[in-house]
């Protein structure tokens, strides 16, 4: 019965989503909070919060292969699973973000080897068939070495990619940082061990199932390994906010200033950092399953803000000739479209999810 | 091979707008959709001001990083030096307009020249409605349609796709000057081949002392600025403590 309701809102977030694409391909983009200014917005957000966090769980999934500890086995095949059901999630938000997707055939006739914005595509492309191909084997063969490695690689390669795409915008100076192709992985990485332990233990949960004392062992590790690398990821936060702050041009400055009070950017660092941090380092709360759960939500909805966050703070200012007749900062508010939008990618996710958990025996330990 | 650019010199343009408005209806660029643009600046505080105006458009940078971050080459570089798109190749990924330091870059967000495709009429059986009148005088989607565009773009460009100033490519491949340079009844816009050293933008360029957008961004643009209009005067003096 729960799980035909939950179905049933799946669902609905599914016709929602299908709505909004009838309107986007019919009405334009002009359903998205358009302006010539804002032409990034809440589905490219989405999009790199989706595949950020599918990227930090292909880190997770490989820790048995790459790092050769046995023990996180038992996670291995559920996590590839949830790395498919995610990025099938950010490739929703993604088609839904492009213009004319119908064209990204010409990605390969016409590619363009200097663009990162190509790199990642094909990057994407290759992980998605590389995932597919690795939980095919768990399923089948239950084993998974050389694509496990692959994986791994793979997830490398995307996440820092996604850092050179934005830190090629020589023209916005808050994209222009170096600094993402290191934030992007780690933060990838933090997602990925949020969203593992989330879904796992909501599962259990749901479905009623007992949590086995290994697996709860291993669940409270996962934590620990969130709290410290979420404090990690917290050090670096806070330096680029005071490096923004104190030591940059009258430009950087200026876009720091209004960074710094924008609510996405106090919603990552309050919510998805140091709040986990703190719950994932007491003792006492990392061992119960709503410390861990609650840990696990906060910082994806914090990642979640701060992809948005990021995306923003390199188009609210207007340039060159943009500017004419243009506050300095442009203000935005996403439209009921582009929520939808998020909507339509969260549910395919959680759909993809749901029947891999009921049909595809995500509890198998590869041999 | 040539290598298109153009000289603006700011003390013959009076910020007329008319290189905007041709641009236009060469182009059939939609609304909201600039071309053709302009930066206006006041300095100084009141009764001390000034206006000043500076005429904008696609700077057809050398190193243009529109065309590094394409991924499908659909913004891409002409021998002649021009920063050509092609829609047929555009995904509508709009990272060119991440890309662009100058802002020159529009995104068609909805079907272009919205207005004439209205079938509606205003008065009925008194007023035609836009759609008709399109059709009454043989135009194709907007009245003042020019078929001459279609020679290297699409005619209008369509929804989904960016567009940005070619230089009016069509036009030099017949061996005629940009239309906003025809067009400027200022001439204040001079436009010609930088490998020439006998053109007329290379002797302004070598005469003046001119300036070009955000050079420190290494993307070598096309577009000289040279001069500034001032008309005031003022006694000769040292300022005074
Ligand atoms: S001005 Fe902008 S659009 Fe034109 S070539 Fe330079 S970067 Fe590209
Ligand atoms: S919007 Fe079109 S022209 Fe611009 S980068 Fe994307 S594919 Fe290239």
């Amino acid at each position: 019965m729960k799980l035909r309701i939950w179905i049933g809102l799946l669902g609905l977030g599914i016709l929602l989503g299908l709505m909004t694409v009838y309107r986007v391909y019919t009405a334009g983009f002009v359903v998205y909070a358009k302006t010539d200014v804002l032409v990034w917005t809440l589905p490219l957000g989405a999009y790199i919060f989706f595949s950020l966090t599918s990227s930090g769980l292909a880190f997770v999934s490989s820790i048995p292969i790459v790092f050769g500890v046995k023990r996180y086995e038992t996670i291995e095949k559920r996590t590839i699973f949830l790395e498919f059901a995610v990025l099938m999630g950010s490739f929703v938000c993604l088609i839904l973000h492009l213009g004319s997707p119908l064209k990204v055939i010409y990605l390969m006739l016409s590619p363009n080897l200097a663009s990162p914005l190509w790199w990642l595509a094909t990057l994407y492309t290759i992980y998605l068939v590389i995932i597919v191909s690795a939980f095919w084997r768990i399923h089948t063969a239950r084993t998974s070495k050389v694509l496990g490695v692959l994986v791994f690689l793979i997830a490398i390669a995307t996440s820092t990619t996604l850092g050179w795409l934005m830190g090629m915008t020589d023209a916005r100076p808050t994209l222009n940082a170096s600094f993402f192709t290191m934030y992007f992985p780690l933060t990838a990485f933090i997602s990925g061990l949020a969203a593992m332990l989330l879904f796992s233990l909501l599962t259990a949960y749901f479905s009623n199932r007992e949590i086995t004392q290994e697996k709860n062992a291993l669940y409270n590790e996962l934590a620990r390994m969130l709290g410290i690398a979420a404090g990690l990821v917290l050090i670096l936060f806070l330096w680029r906010s005071i490096i923004g702050g104190i030591s940059s041009t009258a430009e950087g400055y200026l876009a720091f200033k209004h960074i710094i009070g924008s609510i996405p950017y106090n919603i990552e660092l309050w919510l998805g950092l140091f709040i986990p941090s703190i719950l994932m380092l007491i003792p006492s709360i990392r061992v119960t399953v709503w410390g861990k759960v609650t840990a696990g939500a906060l910082l994806l909805i914090g990642m979640f803000a701060g992809r948005l966050e990021f995306v923003l703070s390199g188009v609210v200012r207007p340039l060159g000739q943009m500017a004419e007749g243009r506050p300095e900062f442009v203000s935005y508010m996403p439209t009921i479209s582009e929520i939808l939008v998020v909507v339509f990618g969260l549910s395919i996710m959680l759909l993809i999810y749901t029947l891999g958990d009921r049909f595809l025996k995500l509890e198998q330990v590869p041999e | 091979m040539s290598r298109y650019a153009m000289v603006i010199d700011l003390q013959r343009c009076t910020g007329c707008s008319s290189c905007s408005i041709s641009c236009k209806n060469e182009n059939n660029v939609s609304d909201g959709i600039y071309w053709s643009g302009k930066i206006t600046e006041t300095s100084g505080t009141f009764p001390n001001v000034r206006f000043h105006y500076i005429p904008t458009l696609c700077n057809h940078c050398e190193d243009a990083p529109c065309v590094r971050g394409c991924p499908t080459r659909a913004m891409h570089k002409l021998d002649n030096g021009i920063t050509m798109h092609n829609p047929k190749k555009c995904i509508g990924c709009r990272y060119c307009m991440i890309n662009c330091p100058y802002g020159v870059i529009y995104f068609n967000w909805s079907n272009p020249h919205e207005f004439w495709r209205d079938k509606r009429v205003l008065i009925k059986g008194g007023t035609s409605s836009p759609a008709e009148e399109t059709r009454k005088v043989g135009g194709k989607e907007i009245p003042y349609y020019n078929p001459e565009r279609e020679a290297t773009l699409s005619g209008i460009r369509a929804k989904g796709v960016v567009e940005k100033c070619t230089f009016c490519d069509h036009r030099i491949k017949k061996g005629k000057l940009p239309r906003c340079v025809d067009a400027c009844p200022a001439d204040a816009r001079i436009f010609g081949d930088l490998d020439d050293p006998k053109s007329q933008i290379n002797k302004l360029i070598g005469k003046f002392r001119p300036f070009r957008l955000k050079e420190s961004l290494g993307t070598k643009p096309g577009v000289f600025y040279i001069r500034d209009f001032s008309s005031a005067a003022y006694p000769r003096t040292k300022g005074g403590i």
